[in-house]
């Protein structure tokens, strides 16, 4: 079953003078439980396809289907909520409240939901451990290294236990035994069953996915499927061992 | 729940901006301490004037020799009359159906000696029943009575101003006074009544029986006042009408104009509660403009908390919030801010008002009722005024805000 389904997407930005075509007539589709790469160098559009799969932001042209649901006819509200507890997104620039607590930040997607559950701080507290940051739950944001604030955005991204999880760049700050850790997490969440899709403009990363989306120039250049993903897990446990024997 | 945590959070932000918060809400500071300041103090003043008016009697009504004018607030007697006589206050009395008591009374400045003391006071020349009306009571003692009125007797019971003006600290009961060549002895002294409607010390008075007063000191057969005690006080009115027409019969008026002058108790009230009522439009006024500028402080920093946070707006957008989480979020920060600062105000009106009712001897009224009503309009101020920022916010375009810097 398709969960996402793209029909020529084109996305333009106009500014006072000039006319940007981003994207061009983008079509693809995602299956439910997939684990999506998508790659291109900077600049080709990467981060605005995932606002717009995001229900983020709109397209100039042509139709975003998720779970069959056109994504262009829905209002403010729906999509807000859709947001709140269907998508888990994970930004380029993490984008933390620096006044709250590390465990306010990732608690803070609940508050919009319908329920705000009883356990929220046990959620929060059990998803900060699993990216290896329960020490730092009273820490604020600016108090972090850059890759330990990517890792408090992804506890953050799925807080609200999202069918969809988007990041754009969430090994971009890191090195390469955290690397490993946060791809780890995402193969992890893959085999729950949910639905990633992951930017990056390193293929190594990128072939932890099953099928890499290549964009250029706002279109894309190729679709292919990776037969057998690189094992994120194995690849942590060899970095451990590397950092033991020095 | 999930409301007081965003309230927290609200508060965190508000205060790391001390300084500009602080700025921002002066206005709402000062606007909402003016309203405790002018109320609090406009009600001591009101409460002072209507205790005096209450002090002077019960369900009095003063009847004066003359037609007397308003001349800068004061009662004053235009020129003496020599119409009103001790036998209209007994007609009054006897014909008078709303009128259950009535005492002649004359006063005039006199010469008083004690041994070597030499002071002018006014003598009040009064009948017992004066004393009732009046609610004049010995402290120590006693008042005069009706026989020793009717014999002339020379005996004076002092206020308490005169008495220590006269005797210092000694005690007054017993001794002789001259009072301008006649000898009188001292038999009591009254209880302190305070100043008057007008401001005049009630105290600095010596009370002397009526026919004494009239033949042995004032050489008059005419009074300047007849004080009337109504048999209640819904008869203040009643028996003002049936005073006015007796002694305009009384003295054959007919076409003339009155040469009396009628107040009663609930006029002077009614007179006092009508230039409250202009005060209470004045101080309206002058708070509601405070006020008004405290809105505009809320306004600005709101608008400037919008345009810092904007990336926030953005981020809180995209993690699924609302248009209207948005707005109610910084709709209670506003509330909150005005909340604040109309707290701010009311402590420092309070103190303000006390601090003004000790120094000008007022009692201390706090009013409750308008630091309350003065506290959810500086929030329903803080609502309003933050309307816009909100509703500015909660329009943005999610991923425009975030991508803003
Ligand atoms: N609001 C905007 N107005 C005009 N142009 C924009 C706007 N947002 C993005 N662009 C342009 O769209 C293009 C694609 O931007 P985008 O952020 O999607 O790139 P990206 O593939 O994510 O790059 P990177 O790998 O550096 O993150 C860029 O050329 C950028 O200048
Ligand atoms: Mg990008």
């Amino acid at each position: 079953m398709n969960m996402i389904e793209l029909e020529n997407i084109d996305k333009t930005y106009v500014t006072a003078s000039v006319e940007t075509r981003v994207l061009k007539r983008i079509s693809f589709s995602v299956q439910k439980g997939e684990f999506l790469s998508i790659m291109g160098t900077s600049g080709t559009g990467k981060s605005t396809l995932m606002h717009i799969l995001g229900c983020l932001d709109k397209p100039t042209d042509g139709h975003y289907r998720l779970d069959g649901t056109d994504m262009v006819s829905l209002n403010d509200d729906a999509l807000s909520h859709l947001r709140n507890n269907k998508i888990g997104f994970v930004f380029q620039q993490f984008y933390l409240l620096d006044r709250a607590t590390v465990l306010r930040n990732v608690m803070l997607p609940l508050i919009y939901t319908k329920e705000y559950p009883e356990d929220a701080k046990e959620q929060a507290e059990k998803l900060l451990a699993a990216v290896g940051l329960t020490e730092r739950a009273t820490y604020r944001p600016n108090q972090l290294s850059g890759g330990q604030q990517q890792r408090v955005a992804i506890a953050r991204a799925l807080i609200n236990n999202p069918a969809l999880v988007l990041a754009d760049e969430p090994t971009g700050n890191l090195d390469s035994k955290s690397g490993a850790d946060v791809l780890a997490v995402f193969q992890k969440l893959n085999r729950e069953g949910r639905t990633i899709i992951l930017v990056t403009h390193d293929r190594n990363v990128a072939e932890h996915a099953n099928r890499i989306i290549l964009l250029k120039d706002g279109m894309v250049a190729e679709d292919r499927v990776i037969s057998s993903p690189l094992d994120a897990d194995a690849e942590s446990r060899a970095e451990a061992e590397k950092e033991m024997s020095k | 729940m999930k409301i007081s945590k965003e309230i927290i959070l609200s508060l965190e932000i508000l205060t790391e901006h001390k300084v500009r918060t602080f700025l921002s809400l002066l206005g709402m500071v000062v606007g909402v301490g003016a309203v405790v300041v002018m109320v609090s103090t406009g009600r001591s003043a009101q409460k002072q004037i209507v205790d005096r008016i209450n002090r002077m009697g019960t369900n009095l009504v003063i009847v004066s020799a003359g037609k007397s004018m308003l001349i800068a607030g004061r009662q004053r007697q235009m020129n003496i009359v020599r119409t009103l006589q001790v036998a209209d206050a007994q007609s009054i009395l006897e014909e008078c159906p709303s009128v259950a008591l009535a005492a002649p009374a004359v006063s005039e400045k006199v010469n008083i000696r004690w041994e070597d003391q030499n002071v002018n006071t006014t003598v009040a020349g009064m009948s017992v029943d004066g004393f009732q009306i009046r609610g004049i009571k010995p402290q120590s003692g006693r008042i005069f009575d009706p026989e020793e009125s009717r014999a002339l007797k020379r005996v004076a019971v002092v206020g308490s101003t005169a008495a220590a003006n006269l005797f210092g600290s000694a005690d007054p009961v017993g001794q002789q006074i001259r009072i301008g060549k006649v000898l009188f002895e001292v038999i009591g002294k009254a209880t302190p009544r305070g100043t008057d409607v007008n401001g005049l010390d009630q105290d600095d008075v010596i009370f002397v029986p009526l026919e004494t007063a009239m033949r042995r000191i004032l050489n008059v057969t005419y009074v300047q006042t007849i004080y009337v005690q109504a048999r209640n006080s819904r008869l203040l009115k009643n028996a003002e009408e049936e005073i006015a027409s007796l002694l305009r019969e009384r003295h054959r008026l007919a076409a003339k104009p009155d040469d009396f002058t009628i107040q009663n108790q609930a006029t002077l009230l009614e007179a006092e509660r009508e230039t409250t009522s202009s005060m209470t439009l004045l101080v309206g006024s002058v708070a509601a403009i405070s006020l008004i500028v405290g809105g505009v402080g809320i306004l600005a920093v709101m608008l400037m908390s919008v345009r810092e946070r904007i990336r926030e707006i953005g981020l809180r957008r995209a993690l699924g919030a609302l248009r209207r989480d948005i707005r109610n979020q910084f709709l209670v920060e506003s509330a909150i801010l005005a909340g604040v600062g109309g707290m701010a105000g009311i402590g420092g009106g309070a103190i303000l008002s006390w601090a003004i009712s000790r120094f000008a001897h007022w009692p201390p009224v706090i009013s409750l009722d308008a630091a309350a009503v003065a506290f959810s309009f500086s929030v329903v101020i803080g609502v309003f005024f933050g309307l816009y920022p909100a509703i500015k916010a909660a329009n943005l375009d999610p991923i425009q805000a975030l991508r803003s810097e």
